[in-house]
């Protein structure tokens, strides 16, 4: 089961100035997001964190991860260029706690163009779930244009969509290689 | 144990007997006594409040709306006034506390962030996100007075009581130290990457620098504007508070969810303890507790210091950030009449 937490701030569109448009784009904005996605999986919590834990493997479940270059491994300072439909993101891991089946990760290098978001730090925490477990993936981000007027396709609905199906995507494609026969 | 406080349906105990008490009590008696325990005030951006917390009782007193996503929050010296930033709509909105009302907003720069009270109580010190500067405000009119040019991005803002403003410049990986008197910058100092929170020790010696990205802490000299030592605290961390006794820092790890105790004789971290959901804003409420933002958590814990654990967890409104303990000149708590409807 796939339960949505997505923390959607009030979209109503404010009636001040239109922005100078002077302020950089790829300033991390003063007002973060966040998304939230919890799966089930019928697979030992050891079997779905050696996925997890294998920094590059994303690629191999997540459908929307065509290609992965990984340097540096599985530990923390390990970077990740992930190329999706419309570019290639950079990400960095910042943690990995084994004992506690959770890594820490966040986006180095912004593609506003290939996912509208300036910034993000991540979270996949693995728990026992009844025979099987539950993985929660987690993440607060930014929206693509910082500035306080932004287009439609960077504001906070944006962002918050394509976080949400990003994760949520994973998430089923995680279940689906955790399972394989 | 964790005692968990969720706002009542009802009055909460201490509040009834307050407000019994303030029956039976002539008006001007009514003000809180020694029994009174510190309020923190805390912003929720994504709810659009202010709630006033009695971190003694674990309890909400008040909520107060406010205009859309705040952000920043600080008190008056006398506790009776609250000012809040709201980057995205470009406002400073003043909150008279016993009222529990919002009383005004106004425009303030582009996108004002961080914010301190001056003068006592007469003016503000707002900074501008995307206009890269230090704005003072008149706290009455909210006339722009005075401004400074800080580096990019300036964040988190602590004032000294010698009369310098410290701020974090966020995108230039750096504090701007600036005269108020004279509304110019006179120092930069380079920090840890993504300077964002900062705070002073008791007597002004040190500053304290949450530095985002690099996930440490810088130490400043403030005679000497020197970084003294720079210190791994944990991932993100976005608040830093110093006790008043001066023997500990705190320091909130967002993305580690997690608090950091540090030594302040040997800037060294000597507990860390797992607390709240993307923590953020941290304040001491006295040498023995602090009050934290959980963003994620939509809650405000109080943390004991000597034990390194939580010890009671109050919901507020979506996505609490900052946060300030209301206080008043020695010591006494501003009034805290009681809890109206």
């Amino acid at each position: 089961m796939l339960h949505r937490l997505v923390r959607a701030v009030s979209l109503a569109v404010s009636l001040g100035l239109v922005a100078a448009g002077l302020a950089p784009l790829a300033a991390h904005g003063p007002t973060p997001q966040r998304a939230e996605e919890t799966i089930t999986i019928a697979a030992s919590p050891d079997q779905v964190w050696k996925l997890v834990a294998d920094f590059g493997s994303i690629g191999e479940w997540n459908p929307l991860v065509t290609k992965v270059a990984l340097t540096g491994g599985s530990a923390a300072g390990a970077e990740r260029v992930l190329t999706l439909a419309k570019g290639e993101i950079t990400e960095g891991l910042d943690e990995v706690d084994a004992p506690a089946h959770r890594v820490s990760y966040r986006l180095l290098k912004e593609n506003t163009e290939a996912i509208p978001v300036s910034f993000y730090t991540a979270t996949i925490e693995v728990t026992p779930a009844g025979a099987g477990s539950a993985v929660r993936w987690d993440a607060r981000f930014y929206r693509a244009d910082t500035t306080n007027e932004p287009p439609e396709e960077l504001n906070d609905a944006a962002a918050i969509a394509a976080m949400t199906d990003f994760i949520r995507q994973g998430l089923e494609g995680l279940k689906a290689k955790a399972t394989a026969k | 144990m964790t005692r968990r406080a969720r706002r009542p349906a009802g009055w909460p105990r201490a509040a009834t007997l307050a407000l019994i008490a303030a029956l039976l009590l002539p008006a001007a008696s009514v003000q809180a006594g020694p029994q009174a325990g510190p309020v923190v005030a805390v912003v929720s951006q994504q709810a659009g409040v202010v709630t006033l917390i009695d971190a003694d009782a674990a309890a909400v007193l008040a909520e107060i709306a406010v205009p859309r996503v705040p952000a920043g929050i600080a008190a008056s010296p006398d506790g009776r006034t609250l000012y809040v930033t709201h980057p995205d709509p470009g406002l400073v909105s003043r909150i008279d506390v016993a009222g529990r009302r919002l009383e005004a907003s106004f425009r303030v720069g582009r996108e004002p962030f961080g914010i301190a009270v001056i003068e006592e109580g007469r003016a503000l010190l707002v900074t501008d996100w995307a206009g890269d500067a230090l704005i003072r405000v008149d706290a009455t009119t909210g006339r722009e007075t005075g401004r400074a040019t800080t580096g990019r991005s300036p964040a988190g803002i602590v004032v000294d009581a010698a009369g310098h403003a410290y701020v974090a410049d966020r995108e230039s990986q750096q504090v701007s130290v600036i005269d108020i008197a004279a509304m110019t910058r006179t120092a930069t100092i380079a920090t840890g990457r993504a300077p964002f929170a900062l705070a002073l020790s008791p007597d002004d010696e040190r500053l304290y620098v949450a530095n985002v990205q690099s996930g440490d802490l810088s130490v400043i000299a403030t005679a000497t504007r020197v970084e003294t030592a720079r210190v791994k605290v944990g991932l993100m961390p976005y608040g830093v508070a110093a006790m008043p006794d001066g023997r500990a820092i705190l320091v909130a790890n967002q993305q580690g969810g997690n608090v950091a105790i540090l030594d302040a004789a040997s800037n060294s971290v000597i507990a860390r303890t797992r607390l709240g959901d993307y923590p953020e804003g941290i304040v001491a409420l006295d040498s023995r507790r602090a009050a934290m933002a959980s963003w994620a958590g939509d809650a405000v814990e109080i943390l004991d210091i000597a034990g390194a654990r939580g010890t009671d967890h109050i919901a507020v409104g979506a996505g609490p950030r900052g946060l300030v303990v209301l206080s008043a000149p020695g010591g006494d708590r501003p009034g805290f009449e009681v809890v109206r409807p």
